[in-house]
Protein backbone atom coordinates (compact mmCIF):
# COMPACT_ATOMS: atom_id res chain seq x y z
CA UNK A 1 0.00 0.00 0.00
CA UNK A 2 1.45 3.56 -0.80
CA UNK A 3 2.04 6.63 1.24
CA UNK A 4 -0.97 8.86 0.85
CA UNK A 5 0.99 11.73 -1.32
CA UNK A 6 2.76 14.67 0.25
CA UNK A 7 4.79 17.25 -1.34
CA UNK A 8 8.97 16.35 -0.62
CA UNK A 9 11.27 18.82 0.40
CA UNK A 10 15.44 18.32 0.65
CA UNK A 11 17.12 21.29 2.09
CA UNK A 12 20.63 21.41 1.99
CA UNK A 13 21.41 23.32 5.49
CA UNK A 14 19.76 23.81 8.76
CA UNK A 15 18.88 27.64 8.38
CA UNK A 16 16.76 25.45 4.90
CA UNK A 17 15.37 23.42 7.12
CA UNK A 18 13.99 25.68 9.52
CA UNK A 19 12.47 28.20 6.49
CA UNK A 20 10.82 25.19 5.00
CA UNK A 21 9.07 24.00 8.51
CA UNK A 22 7.95 28.17 8.91
CA UNK A 23 6.71 28.12 5.28
CA UNK A 24 4.98 24.72 5.88
CA UNK A 25 3.15 26.58 8.91
CA UNK A 26 2.45 23.33 10.93
CA UNK A 27 1.57 21.13 7.83
CA UNK A 28 4.76 19.09 7.30
CA UNK A 29 6.83 16.63 9.53
CA UNK A 30 10.74 15.80 9.06
CA UNK A 31 12.18 12.64 8.01
CA UNK A 32 15.36 11.45 9.12
CA UNK A 33 15.46 7.82 8.67
CA UNK A 34 12.08 7.58 8.33
CA UNK A 35 11.69 4.16 10.53
CA UNK A 36 9.09 5.80 12.75
CA UNK A 37 7.47 8.43 10.66
CA UNK A 38 6.90 5.84 7.62
CA UNK A 39 5.01 3.45 9.42
CA UNK A 40 3.00 6.74 11.28
CA UNK A 41 2.17 7.77 7.77
CA UNK A 42 1.61 4.70 6.15
CA UNK A 43 -1.02 4.07 9.07
CA UNK A 44 -2.67 7.51 8.32
CA UNK A 45 -1.84 8.86 11.59
CA UNK A 46 -0.40 11.23 10.22
CA UNK A 47 -1.07 13.72 7.13
CA UNK A 48 1.34 16.15 6.36
CA UNK A 49 0.81 18.22 3.21
CA UNK A 50 5.08 18.29 3.21
CA UNK A 51 7.58 15.79 3.81
CA UNK A 52 11.28 17.13 4.67
CA UNK A 53 13.66 15.27 4.26
CA UNK A 54 16.69 15.92 6.22
CA UNK A 55 19.35 13.20 4.67
CA UNK A 56 21.19 16.57 2.48
CA UNK A 57 21.59 18.37 5.19
CA UNK A 58 25.03 19.06 5.90
CA UNK A 59 27.17 18.28 9.32
CA UNK A 60 24.01 16.86 10.72
CA UNK A 61 25.67 12.93 10.93
CA UNK A 62 29.25 14.10 12.22
CA UNK A 63 29.80 12.59 15.16
CA UNK A 64 33.02 13.56 17.21
CA UNK A 65 34.50 14.35 20.24
CA UNK A 66 34.60 18.13 21.03
CA UNK A 67 37.10 18.29 23.77
CA UNK A 68 36.12 16.01 26.29
CA UNK A 69 32.74 15.93 25.53
CA UNK A 70 30.87 13.88 23.21
CA UNK A 71 29.03 15.80 20.43
CA UNK A 72 26.86 13.40 17.97
CA UNK A 73 24.76 14.66 14.82
CA UNK A 74 21.12 14.10 14.65
CA UNK A 75 21.42 12.64 11.50
CA UNK A 76 24.04 10.20 12.76
CA UNK A 77 22.32 6.35 12.56
CA UNK A 78 22.84 3.91 15.65
CA UNK A 79 24.74 1.57 13.51
CA UNK A 80 27.24 4.65 12.96
CA UNK A 81 26.85 5.39 16.98
CA UNK A 82 27.18 1.41 17.99
CA UNK A 83 30.62 1.59 15.52
CA UNK A 84 31.93 4.64 16.72
CA UNK A 85 35.69 4.03 18.27
CA UNK A 86 35.20 7.75 19.70
CA UNK A 87 31.92 6.52 21.62
CA UNK A 88 32.90 3.17 22.86
CA UNK A 89 36.04 5.01 24.46
CA UNK A 90 34.84 7.52 26.46
CA UNK A 91 30.38 6.66 26.79
CA UNK A 92 30.47 2.99 26.06
CA UNK A 93 26.85 2.20 27.63
CA UNK A 94 25.84 4.52 24.66
CA UNK A 95 27.26 2.53 22.08
CA UNK A 96 26.22 -0.78 23.61
CA UNK A 97 23.01 0.60 23.74
CA UNK A 98 22.73 1.31 20.28
CA UNK A 99 23.29 -1.75 19.14
CA UNK A 100 20.28 -3.69 20.77
CA UNK A 101 17.78 -1.13 19.04
CA UNK A 102 15.76 -3.06 16.99
CA UNK A 103 17.67 -5.35 13.80
CA UNK A 104 20.95 -4.49 11.73
CA UNK A 105 18.47 -3.12 8.86
CA UNK A 106 16.63 -0.88 10.93
CA UNK A 107 19.59 0.48 12.95
CA UNK A 108 21.27 0.99 9.70
CA UNK A 109 18.37 3.67 8.73
CA UNK A 110 17.26 4.82 11.94
CA UNK A 111 19.23 8.13 13.60
CA UNK A 112 19.84 9.57 17.01
CA UNK A 113 17.93 12.48 16.66
CA UNK A 114 14.72 10.61 15.52
CA UNK A 115 15.06 8.46 17.98
CA UNK A 116 14.85 11.37 20.51
CA UNK A 117 11.94 13.44 18.64
CA UNK A 118 9.88 10.72 18.59
CA UNK A 119 10.09 10.42 22.06
CA UNK A 120 9.00 6.35 22.79
CA UNK A 121 8.72 5.72 25.89
CA UNK A 122 10.33 2.82 25.26
CA UNK A 123 13.43 4.20 23.39
CA UNK A 124 17.00 1.91 24.00
CA UNK A 125 18.94 5.20 23.54
CA UNK A 126 17.21 7.67 26.08
CA UNK A 127 17.78 5.78 29.49
CA UNK A 128 21.54 5.62 28.74
CA UNK A 129 21.50 9.69 27.26
CA UNK A 130 19.59 10.27 30.58
CA UNK A 131 22.58 8.70 32.77
CA UNK A 132 24.95 10.52 30.57
CA UNK A 133 23.86 13.84 31.74
CA UNK A 134 22.59 13.96 27.56
CA UNK A 135 21.80 17.62 26.54
CA UNK A 136 19.95 18.14 23.28
CA UNK A 137 20.87 20.48 20.65
CA UNK A 138 17.82 22.17 18.76
CA UNK A 139 17.21 25.24 15.93
CA UNK A 140 14.26 27.03 15.52
CA UNK A 141 12.62 29.94 14.37
CA UNK A 142 14.26 32.10 17.31
CA UNK A 143 18.04 30.51 16.30
CA UNK A 144 19.64 27.76 18.40
CA UNK A 145 19.00 26.40 21.70
CA UNK A 146 20.58 23.75 24.11
CA UNK A 147 18.51 21.83 26.93
CA UNK A 148 19.20 19.15 29.18
CA UNK A 149 17.66 15.67 27.57
CA UNK A 150 16.26 15.40 31.27
CA UNK A 151 14.16 18.48 30.34
CA UNK A 152 13.36 17.69 26.84
CA UNK A 153 10.66 14.78 27.11
CA UNK A 154 7.39 16.37 28.08
CA UNK A 155 4.94 13.59 27.99
CA UNK A 156 3.90 10.57 26.37
CA UNK A 157 5.21 10.71 22.71
CA UNK A 158 5.79 14.38 23.52
CA UNK A 159 8.68 16.73 23.41
CA UNK A 160 9.79 20.57 24.56
CA UNK A 161 10.14 21.24 20.72
CA UNK A 162 8.58 23.85 19.89
CA UNK A 163 7.04 24.85 16.74
CA UNK A 164 9.61 25.24 13.59
CA UNK A 165 11.89 23.44 15.97
CA UNK A 166 14.14 20.69 14.97
CA UNK A 167 16.81 18.44 17.45
CA UNK A 168 20.45 18.83 15.33
CA UNK A 169 22.40 17.30 17.50
CA UNK A 170 23.21 15.33 21.20
CA UNK A 171 25.57 16.44 23.53
CA UNK A 172 27.30 14.67 26.50
CA UNK A 173 29.81 15.50 29.10
CA UNK A 174 32.92 12.83 29.80
CA UNK A 175 32.00 10.61 32.75
CA UNK A 176 33.79 10.62 35.86
CA UNK A 177 36.77 8.93 36.44
CA UNK A 178 36.43 5.44 36.92
CA UNK A 179 32.34 5.50 36.20
CA UNK A 180 31.12 2.00 35.82
CA UNK A 181 27.70 1.79 33.64
CA UNK A 182 25.60 -0.09 31.78
CA UNK A 183 22.89 -0.91 29.93
CA UNK A 184 19.75 -3.80 29.77
CA UNK A 185 16.97 -4.68 28.14
CA UNK A 186 14.26 -6.88 28.64
CA UNK A 187 12.58 -8.56 26.08
CA UNK A 188 9.76 -11.09 26.89
CA UNK A 189 8.85 -11.98 23.41
CA UNK A 190 11.63 -11.69 20.64
CA UNK A 191 15.58 -10.08 20.42
CA UNK A 192 14.43 -7.39 18.21
CA UNK A 193 11.48 -6.23 20.31
CA UNK A 194 11.29 -2.51 21.95
CA UNK A 195 11.66 -3.56 25.66
CA UNK A 196 9.12 -4.36 28.57
CA UNK A 197 11.49 -2.63 30.76
CA UNK A 198 15.01 -1.39 29.56
CA UNK A 199 17.74 0.26 32.81
CA UNK A 200 20.42 1.88 32.47
CA UNK A 201 22.77 2.75 35.72
CA UNK A 202 26.30 4.72 35.89
CA UNK A 203 27.65 5.01 38.83
CA UNK A 204 31.73 5.58 40.50
CA UNK A 205 32.74 3.72 43.99
CA UNK A 206 35.30 6.29 45.66
CA UNK A 207 38.24 4.84 47.56
CA UNK A 208 36.53 3.25 50.41
CA UNK A 209 33.65 1.55 47.85
CA UNK A 210 31.03 4.17 48.56
CA UNK A 211 28.67 4.94 45.27
CA UNK A 212 29.04 8.99 43.86
CA UNK A 213 28.11 10.15 40.95
CA UNK A 214 24.84 7.48 40.78
CA UNK A 215 22.58 7.40 37.38
CA UNK A 216 19.69 5.16 36.96
CA UNK A 217 17.35 5.31 33.70
CA UNK A 218 14.42 3.66 32.97
CA UNK A 219 12.73 3.14 29.65
CA UNK A 220 8.93 2.25 29.19
CA UNK A 221 8.73 2.43 32.65
CA UNK A 222 6.76 5.48 33.12
CA UNK A 223 4.60 7.77 29.73
CA UNK A 224 8.39 9.27 29.11
CA UNK A 225 11.95 7.92 29.48
CA UNK A 226 13.08 8.85 33.55
CA UNK A 227 15.46 9.36 35.37
CA UNK A 228 14.73 7.24 38.87
CA UNK A 229 15.87 10.07 40.85
CA UNK A 230 15.27 8.87 44.67
CA UNK A 231 16.98 5.56 43.95
CA UNK A 232 19.86 7.29 42.60
CA UNK A 233 19.87 9.80 45.99
CA UNK A 234 19.27 6.52 48.06
CA UNK A 235 22.11 4.90 46.88
CA UNK A 236 24.65 7.80 46.79
CA UNK A 237 27.05 7.42 49.78
CA UNK A 238 26.31 3.32 50.18
CA UNK A 239 28.55 0.58 49.58
CA UNK A 240 26.99 -1.47 46.91
CA UNK A 241 26.08 -4.60 48.77
CA UNK A 242 23.01 -6.60 48.39
CA UNK A 243 20.73 -4.39 50.82
CA UNK A 244 21.88 -1.08 48.87
CA UNK A 245 21.16 -2.75 45.63
CA UNK A 246 17.62 -4.38 46.60
CA UNK A 247 16.86 -0.80 48.37
CA UNK A 248 17.70 1.13 45.18
CA UNK A 249 15.93 -1.23 42.87
CA UNK A 250 12.57 -1.22 45.59
CA UNK A 251 12.53 2.76 45.60
CA UNK A 252 12.99 2.80 41.38
CA UNK A 253 9.93 0.35 40.94
CA UNK A 254 8.32 2.65 43.58
CA UNK A 255 8.34 5.53 41.48
CA UNK A 256 8.01 4.11 38.33
CA UNK A 257 5.01 5.22 36.95
CA UNK A 258 4.29 2.53 34.21
CA UNK A 259 1.59 2.73 31.66
CA UNK A 260 0.09 -0.80 30.64
CA UNK A 261 -0.38 -1.98 26.80
CA UNK A 262 -0.49 -5.22 25.27
CA UNK A 263 3.58 -6.27 26.01
CA UNK A 264 2.64 -5.82 29.81
CA UNK A 265 0.32 -4.47 32.67
CA UNK A 266 1.37 -1.33 34.49
CA UNK A 267 1.80 -3.74 37.96
CA UNK A 268 4.09 -6.39 35.96
CA UNK A 269 6.33 -3.66 34.59
CA UNK A 270 6.52 -2.24 37.61
CA UNK A 271 7.92 -5.74 38.72
CA UNK A 272 10.15 -5.89 36.07
CA UNK A 273 12.19 -2.54 36.93
CA UNK A 274 12.53 -3.95 40.33
CA UNK A 275 14.39 -7.42 38.79
CA UNK A 276 16.51 -5.31 36.30
CA UNK A 277 17.57 -2.30 38.49
CA UNK A 278 18.56 -5.13 41.02
CA UNK A 279 20.32 -7.52 37.80
CA UNK A 280 22.22 -4.07 36.69
CA UNK A 281 23.33 -3.04 39.59
CA UNK A 282 24.69 -6.45 40.87
CA UNK A 283 26.08 -6.77 37.34
CA UNK A 284 28.08 -3.57 37.67
CA UNK A 285 29.11 -4.21 41.15
CA UNK A 286 30.95 -7.53 39.29
CA UNK A 287 32.37 -6.11 36.19
CA UNK A 288 32.96 -2.22 35.97
CA UNK A 289 32.22 -2.25 32.32
CA UNK A 290 29.37 -5.32 31.49
CA UNK A 291 29.03 -3.25 28.22
CA UNK A 292 32.33 -4.56 26.62
CA UNK A 293 32.88 -8.07 25.62
CA UNK B 1 5.39 15.69 -8.69
CA UNK B 2 8.24 13.10 -10.04
CA UNK B 3 12.19 13.95 -9.63
CA UNK B 4 14.44 11.72 -12.12
CA UNK B 5 16.73 9.77 -9.54
CA UNK B 6 20.10 8.91 -9.90
CA UNK B 7 21.60 5.93 -8.48
CA UNK B 8 23.54 2.59 -9.30
CA UNK B 9 21.39 -0.31 -9.05
CA UNK B 10 22.23 -4.17 -9.14
CA UNK B 11 26.06 -2.76 -10.67
CA UNK B 12 24.89 -0.82 -13.27
CA UNK B 13 23.41 3.10 -13.62
CA UNK B 14 20.33 3.83 -13.42
CA UNK B 15 18.05 6.79 -13.86
CA UNK B 16 14.13 6.54 -12.51
CA UNK B 17 11.44 8.85 -12.11
CA UNK B 18 9.56 8.43 -8.52
CA UNK B 19 7.17 10.63 -6.84
CA UNK B 20 8.67 12.33 -3.68
CA UNK B 21 5.83 10.20 -1.31
CA UNK B 22 7.11 6.57 -2.96
CA UNK B 23 9.52 4.37 -1.08
CA UNK B 24 12.30 2.12 -2.25
CA UNK B 25 9.90 -0.36 -2.47
CA UNK B 26 7.44 1.30 -5.05
CA UNK B 27 9.98 2.33 -7.31
CA UNK B 28 11.40 -1.12 -7.69
CA UNK B 29 8.28 -3.24 -7.66
CA UNK B 30 6.02 -0.66 -9.25
CA UNK B 31 8.39 2.10 -11.16
CA UNK B 32 11.42 -0.63 -12.41
CA UNK B 33 9.02 -3.89 -12.30
CA UNK B 34 11.49 -5.67 -10.22
CA UNK B 35 9.46 -7.59 -8.52
CA UNK B 36 12.10 -9.67 -6.40
CA UNK B 37 11.69 -7.72 -3.24
CA UNK B 38 8.82 -8.61 -1.82
CA UNK B 39 6.52 -6.44 -0.04
CA UNK B 40 5.23 -7.60 3.42
CA UNK B 41 4.04 -5.42 6.38
CA UNK B 42 5.39 -2.24 4.79
CA UNK B 43 6.42 -0.88 8.22
CA UNK B 44 9.56 -2.09 8.63
CA UNK B 45 8.97 -5.13 10.47
CA UNK B 46 8.59 -8.54 8.78
CA UNK B 47 12.19 -8.25 7.00
CA UNK B 48 10.76 -9.30 3.04
CA UNK B 49 11.99 -5.87 1.54
CA UNK B 50 15.00 -6.04 2.74
CA UNK B 51 17.99 -4.51 -0.13
CA UNK B 52 21.69 -3.46 0.48
CA UNK B 53 22.00 0.26 0.69
CA UNK B 54 25.91 1.21 0.14
CA UNK B 55 26.30 -2.53 1.49
CA UNK B 56 23.88 -2.33 4.76
CA UNK B 57 20.67 -4.06 5.20
CA UNK B 58 17.59 -1.72 4.98
CA UNK B 59 13.94 -2.26 4.90
CA UNK B 60 12.62 -0.76 1.29
CA UNK B 61 9.39 -0.44 2.91
CA UNK B 62 10.79 2.66 5.11
CA UNK B 63 13.29 4.28 2.94
CA UNK B 64 11.78 6.79 0.30
CA UNK B 65 12.88 6.45 -3.02
CA UNK B 66 14.91 10.23 -3.02
CA UNK B 67 16.95 9.03 -0.24
CA UNK B 68 18.52 6.77 -3.36
CA UNK B 69 20.26 9.72 -5.15
CA UNK B 70 24.12 8.87 -5.60
CA UNK B 71 24.04 5.59 -3.62
CA UNK B 72 24.76 1.53 -4.24
CA UNK B 73 21.19 -0.30 -4.19
CA UNK B 74 21.85 -3.98 -4.24
CA UNK B 75 18.33 -6.30 -4.68
CA UNK B 76 18.08 -9.91 -5.21
CA UNK B 77 17.99 -9.45 -8.95
CA UNK B 78 21.62 -8.33 -8.63
CA UNK B 79 22.79 -11.54 -6.21
CA UNK B 80 23.81 -14.65 -8.56
CA UNK B 81 22.69 -13.09 -11.90
CA UNK B 82 25.89 -15.42 -13.25
CA UNK B 83 25.73 -18.36 -11.34
CA UNK B 84 24.49 -18.72 -7.67
CA UNK B 85 25.67 -16.80 -5.09
CA UNK B 86 27.14 -19.47 -2.14
CA UNK B 87 24.23 -18.44 0.03
CA UNK B 88 21.47 -19.09 -3.05
CA UNK B 89 23.17 -22.38 -3.12
CA UNK B 90 23.18 -23.43 0.56
CA UNK B 91 19.50 -22.25 0.96
CA UNK B 92 18.92 -24.59 -2.24
CA UNK B 93 20.82 -27.83 -1.14
CA UNK B 94 19.64 -27.52 2.47
CA UNK B 95 15.97 -26.78 1.99
CA UNK B 96 15.96 -23.51 3.53
CA UNK B 97 13.09 -22.31 0.93
CA UNK B 98 9.87 -23.15 1.37
CA UNK B 99 6.83 -20.61 -0.33
CA UNK B 100 10.18 -18.12 -1.20
CA UNK B 101 8.43 -14.88 0.09
CA UNK B 102 11.20 -14.87 2.67
CA UNK B 103 14.10 -16.02 0.54
CA UNK B 104 15.34 -12.89 -0.99
CA UNK B 105 15.21 -10.54 2.64
CA UNK B 106 16.83 -13.13 4.58
CA UNK B 107 19.34 -13.81 1.49
CA UNK B 108 20.41 -9.92 1.33
CA UNK B 109 20.32 -9.77 5.47
CA UNK B 110 22.59 -12.87 5.33
CA UNK B 111 25.27 -11.22 2.52
CA UNK B 112 25.20 -7.87 4.77
CA UNK B 113 26.49 -10.55 7.97
CA UNK B 114 28.99 -12.12 6.29
CA UNK B 115 30.56 -9.22 4.61
CA UNK B 116 30.79 -7.42 7.85
CA UNK B 117 31.42 -10.82 9.65
CA UNK B 118 32.96 -13.77 8.01
CA UNK B 119 32.81 -16.15 10.82
CA UNK B 120 29.38 -15.65 12.59
CA UNK B 121 28.78 -18.36 15.46
CA UNK B 122 24.63 -19.22 15.75
CA UNK B 123 24.01 -16.62 18.00
CA UNK B 124 25.17 -13.70 15.40
CA UNK B 125 23.52 -15.56 12.86
CA UNK B 126 20.18 -15.74 14.57
CA UNK B 127 20.33 -12.35 15.79
CA UNK B 128 21.35 -10.82 12.27
CA UNK B 129 18.28 -12.21 10.79
CA UNK B 130 15.77 -11.84 13.72
CA UNK B 131 13.82 -9.46 11.99
CA UNK B 132 13.82 -11.56 9.15
CA UNK B 133 10.04 -13.30 9.75
CA UNK B 134 9.42 -16.84 8.05
CA UNK B 135 6.46 -18.55 8.53
CA UNK B 136 7.20 -21.90 6.59
CA UNK B 137 10.77 -23.33 7.94
CA UNK B 138 11.10 -22.66 11.84
CA UNK B 139 13.99 -20.75 11.02
CA UNK B 140 16.29 -24.39 11.16
CA UNK B 141 17.51 -24.89 8.01
CA UNK B 142 17.99 -21.33 7.20
CA UNK B 143 20.24 -20.69 10.36
CA UNK B 144 21.84 -23.82 9.23
CA UNK B 145 22.12 -22.67 5.55
CA UNK B 146 23.87 -19.01 6.85
CA UNK B 147 26.51 -21.18 8.86
CA UNK B 148 27.37 -23.61 6.15
CA UNK B 149 28.11 -20.65 3.74
CA UNK B 150 30.17 -19.42 6.43
CA UNK B 151 31.95 -22.35 6.35
CA UNK B 152 32.35 -22.31 2.61
CA UNK B 153 33.85 -18.68 2.92
CA UNK B 154 36.29 -19.81 5.67
CA UNK B 155 37.36 -23.01 3.45
CA UNK B 156 38.02 -21.02 0.71
CA UNK B 157 40.48 -18.44 2.30
CA UNK B 158 42.33 -20.53 4.99
CA UNK B 159 45.39 -22.29 3.10
CA UNK B 160 44.81 -26.22 2.76
CA UNK B 161 46.47 -28.43 5.12
CA UNK B 162 47.70 -32.24 4.54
Amino acid sequence: MRLAPFELSQPETVDEVVAALAEADGDACLIAGGTALVPMLRLGLLRPGRVIALHRARDLDRLEARGAALHIGAMATLAAVHRSSVIWSGWPMLAAAAGKVATPAIRSTATIGGNLGYAEAASDLAPALLCLDAEVEVAGPAGQRRLPLSEFFTGFYETALGPGELVTAVGAPAGPPGARGGYIKFCPRSAEDKPLVGVAAMLALDGEGRCRHVRIGLGAAAPTAIRAARAEAGLGGQVLDDAAIQAAADTAAAEADPISDLMGSRDYRRAMVRVWVRRLLSSLRADPDVDRR
Amino acid sequence: MSAAIEFTLNGRPCRADAPGHWTILDLLRDGLALLGTKDGCGEGVCGACTVLLDGEPVRACLVLAAQLAGRTLLTIEGVGADAPDPLQDAFAALGAVQCGFCTPGMILAARALLAANPAPDEHEVREALAGNLCRCTGYVKIIEAVMVTAGEIARCASPRSS
